[in-house]
């Protein structure tokens, strides 16, 4: 409870009595907390809503005053205004401060403290069930359900996520608003609104009712029909029909047709009771949810008569004009007419124009139907109060994180990692590789041992080359094809023993690829045991025409053929070394375990200082293995390329019996070229990823990869032609480029097997 | 800040019976992480029955070890699932929004997570 004091409306001080609302005390000051509309007082409706300390969207009826509270009304219609964007805090909102979040686990949570509640609870605990009792009344309002189910809590000291078997709605009932002309005038009360203003002392004026009066307020009751309330910007009469004397008729809106006898009556309030409806914002928010509905909110009260006239939706600043332009235009449905209209999107979400849109469908289909759904949040919550404690996702660093900044390193994320760009200088990382010797993280790689009797047979069946007459200590490049036949990865299958081997992965693919094979050898029923090293193992790939002599220095003597891998020790590092090439130069993969990261890093960087050593980033890695036509999946491929649109049937034995995809790939083989990854080159520049590929004047596809490579003195690319005939000569960025096959650089391999 | 340190093991994939077959002292520290696969705080070989057993030194976790009390005050805040009430307990799921196993005794508690998470669990748990 709050003394008195003063409160600051738009700039003028506002005098507050000892436990008033915002709203009441501008009330008491004779104005309207918003510019007009019927206020409920109750948190139901948005017709009071404003600006509070920089926050908007604010409730005014449900937020108490305390000294020097600032509050500003948007200057036309009740909305608050948005911020200046000259303000220097624009970018950072008061409400950006960290807003504390606690978490509780009951058994049941029940929503609102009314009678229909407490018997809720009480009922709960005699049967011995943990019970917690939120009610806004209480510092504890409740603004959204989640699954889970979750319900998320506003309070002055932060909000509170409750997590609770089962959830019972007890919101009880709320006041119907008026839909005719003239109800966004100010001095319009709901029945409930009118008797608390009296109790508080707060001067109603000239108050007349229309339906059920409010209980102890001095005002005149009025018979008939609403018609619509008269006034600017504040009520001066009301006018109602076909009532003449008659008290009660329960108010809407003239029937179509009707004659009627129009009645004025001069007036400074109009205080309104048409009856109730299920406070149900939480219940419509909660389907499919273990969420049970007590008390009045569960009611099916009697619907208001269809509206013909005025604002349905004061959120929204929706009428029934705007009501049957949609349904003319074929939303003829209650969620159609909500979404297409805007009816019931605003911050009370349907609390006030719901009965009367489901009455002015009903009128229309002759059904009743079910109400519209709601979404969290019910009310306006700030950004910090919504993101209180989320957090966002965590992008991994491989062990050598710190070694790329220090050695500058611009890293970016790629995959769900961060990794290192370039270093600052691409075309000499480009070159260090090309003509000496690089190393690069590619820790990110996915790497899973499998193991176990059916082993062979399990990656037969998986992928589509063979896999059984790889010998222990050798290598093989496999693509993972899903069972349409599309390219879902790529990687090598490393054979350790008869019964292990070593599966790598794509950076972006490996979660996904580790999930397909566990879901395959439980498919088959194979025994197969598969461990997960992506993230225990680092690698770094050592790479160059000097990449051998740099091993030898650091002590793997034994040579290997392209290929090849074993296991030993480099610069003191136990090491599993495989021998392969993605950037077109003899490169050796290190994959050791993580801790020692940076040791083998360093040491390699120091072995190899005067053989020109630098370390590459992926900007050139993605222009090295462009050079050789190597693509990377989700770059060059699309959700649906085969094989055989990459150019990649190399890939594929389809002599083998089986395995994932192969059905795919015989029935598509018979079926017309629709589209092929092609090689370009270009003289000048490379065009920007993506850039269209033009064919006499009609794009034909797009670049999926491109890069300026220093050593053949044009742009390279790979890109999609997706109309068939294939020409041999395209047009990208003006330019005419060639269609050549690639690898673009040494088509024989012989520098990747040297 | 936390320090999240190196913790080693072993690790071992098995069927489950290769599992059950490991033979530790009374006091070393199993993390079950699931049906078939278990890692070991010991610094030293293990065996299992299981031939095919894909036994390996694992590295790749970093954490710290927690009293009852830190677990409330620094962990707690940042777990938006119930804590198992049985001791000793394996916990796994999201901490601070990062992948992380909390592995709770009565008197100890140790937080896991794989190294390359180390960085953002670390910052957030500050």
């Amino acid at each position: 409870m709050t003394g008195t004091g003063r409160i600051v409306v738009d700039g003028q001080p506002i005098d507050y009595e000892p436990g008033d609302s915002i709203a009441l005390a501008v009330l008491r000051a004779g104005q309207h907390p918003a510019r007009g509309g019927t206020l409920c007082l109750a948190g139901d409706c948005g017709n009071c809503v404003a600006q509070v300390d920089g926050t908007a969207w604010i409730r005014t009826c449900q937020t108490a005053c305390r000294p020097g509270t600032l509050v500003q009304r948007h200057p036309a219609l009740g909305a608050p205004p948005l911020q200046p964007v000259a303000q220097p805090d624009v970018t950072r909102p008061p409400a950006a401060r960290s807003v504390a979040v606690r978490r509780i686990a009951v058994d049941l949570v029940v929503i609102g403290a009314g009678d229909s509640g407490r018997a809720a609870a009480a009922s709960a605990r005699t049967a011995g069930r943990d019970v917690l009792v939120l009610d806004a009344s209480d510092d504890a309002e409740v603004v959204a359900i989640y699954g889970g189910p979750a319900v998320i809590v506003r309070s002055s000291t932060g909000m509170l996520h409750v997590h609770a078997h089962e959830i019972v709605v007890a919101t009880g009932a709320a006041e119907l608003q008026p839909v005719c002309p003239g109800n966004r005038l100010a001095g319009l009360l709901t029945a409930r609104a009118a008797e608390r203003l009296h109790a508080a002392g707060v001067d109603l004026g000239v108050a007349v009712a229309v339906g059920t009066p409010p209980s102890g307020v001095p005002c005149t009751n009025l018979a008939g029909r609403l018609v619509r309330f008269e006034g600017v910007d504040r009520v001066s009469a009301v006018v109602m029909a076909g009532g003449a004397g008659e008290a009660g008729d329960e108010a809407g809106g003239a029937a179509a047709g009707e004659a009627v006898v129009e009645v004025t009556t001069p007036c400074q309030t109009v205080i309104l009771g048409l009856g109730r409806a299920p406070r149900d914002l939480l219940a419509r928010m909660s389907a499919d949810l273990p969420v049970r509905v007590v008390g009045p909110a569960a009611e099916s009260f009697a619907l208001p008569p269809a509206p013909t006239a005025g604002i349905v939706c004061p959120c929204a600043g929706v009428g029934v004009d705007d009501l049957e332009g949609v349904w003319e235009r074929g939303f003829q449905e209650l969620e159609l007419v909500k979404r297409a209209s805007l009816a019931g999107t605003g911050t009370c979400q349907g609390s006030v124009c719901l009965p009367h849109v489901r009455a002015w469908v009903a009128a229309r289909t002759g059904t009743v139907p079910e109400p519209f759904t709601a979404r969290p949040a019910s009310r306006q919550i700030t950004l910090a109060e919504a993101a209180a404690d989320v957090h966002l996702d965590a992008f991994k660093r491989t062990p050598l994180h710190d070694e790329h900044l220090a050695l500058g390193g611009q890293l970016d994320r790629f995959a769900g990692w961060w990794r290192p760009w370039t270093y600052g200088d691409h075309v000499a990382e480009y070159w260090a590789v090309r003509e000496a010797v690089s190393i690069g993280d590619v820790s990110t790689l996915g790497k899973l041992i499998v193991s176990g009797p059916d082993v062979v047979e399990f990656l037969e069946r998986l992928y589509p080359n063979r896999v059984a007459d790889l010998r222990p200590g050798r290598s093989r490049y496999a693509l993972l094809l899903n069972e349409r036949g599309h390219l879902i990865d790529d990687g090598m299958i490393v054979r350790e023993a008869e019964t292990r081997f070593v599966l790598t992965f794509t950076s972006g693919g490996a979660a996904n690829a580790e999930m397909w094979v566990r879901d395959w050898i439980e498919t088959w029923g194979l025994r197969v045991h598969v461990l997960d090293r992506t993230m225990s193992l680092a690698a770094i790939n050592v790479t160059g025409p000097l990449a051998a002599e740099l091993l030898a220095r650091a002590g793997l003597d034994a040579p290997l053929r392209f290929l090849d891998h074993h296991h030993a020790d480099v610069a003191g590092v136990p090491c599993h070394v495989m021998r392969l090439s993605f950037t077109g130069e003899a490169s050796f993969e290190l994959h050791h375990p993580v801790d020692r990261s940076v040791e083998l890093w360093r040491s390699l960087l120091d072995l190899g200082h005067d053989l020109g050593i630098r370390p590459h980033g992926l900007r050139a890695l993605f222009g090295l293995r462009l050079e050789k036509g190597h693509v990377i999946v989700g770059m060059d491929s699309e959700l649906d390329s085969t094989p055989h649109r990459l150019g990649m049937d190399w890939a594929v034995r389809m002599d083998k019996p089986e395995f994932v995809g192969r059905s795919a790939l015989a029935r598509t083989a018979l079926l017309p070229d629709q589209r092929r990854l092609v090689g370009l080159t270009m003289p000048g520049p490379a065009p920007t990823e993506g850039s269209p590929i033009w064919s006499d004047g009609t794009i034909v596809g797009h670049v999926s990869s491109s890069f300026s490579s220093p050593l053949l003195g044009q742009a390279v690319m790979l890109g999609w032609q997706k109309r068939a005939p294939f020409p041999d000569e395209v047009t990208i960025d003006d330019r005419t480029a060639i269609v050549t096959a690639p690898p673009f650089y040494d088509p024989e391999g012989l520098r990747a097997r040297a | 800040m936390l320090a999240l340190d190196t913790i080693r093991g072993v690790r071992i994939v098995a069927d489950p019976a290769g599992i059950e077959s490991i033979v530790v002292a009374v006091g070393d520290v199993v993390l079950r992480l699931a049906p078939d696969d278990v890692f070991v705080l010991i610094d030293g070989p293990l065996e299992s029955v299981d031939v095919d057993a894909i036994i390996v030194e694992e590295s790749g976790f970093v954490g710290c070890w927690l009293t009852p009390a830190e677990v409330e005050a620094r962990l707690v805040p940042h777990i938006e699932w119930p804590l198992p009430a049985n001791r000793p307990v394996l916990a796994q799921g999201l901490i601070a929004g990062v992948p992380a196993k909390l592995w709770l005794a009565t008197d100890r508690a140790l937080l896991l997570c794989a190294r390359p998470y180390a960085h953002d669990l670390a910052e957030r748990l500050r």
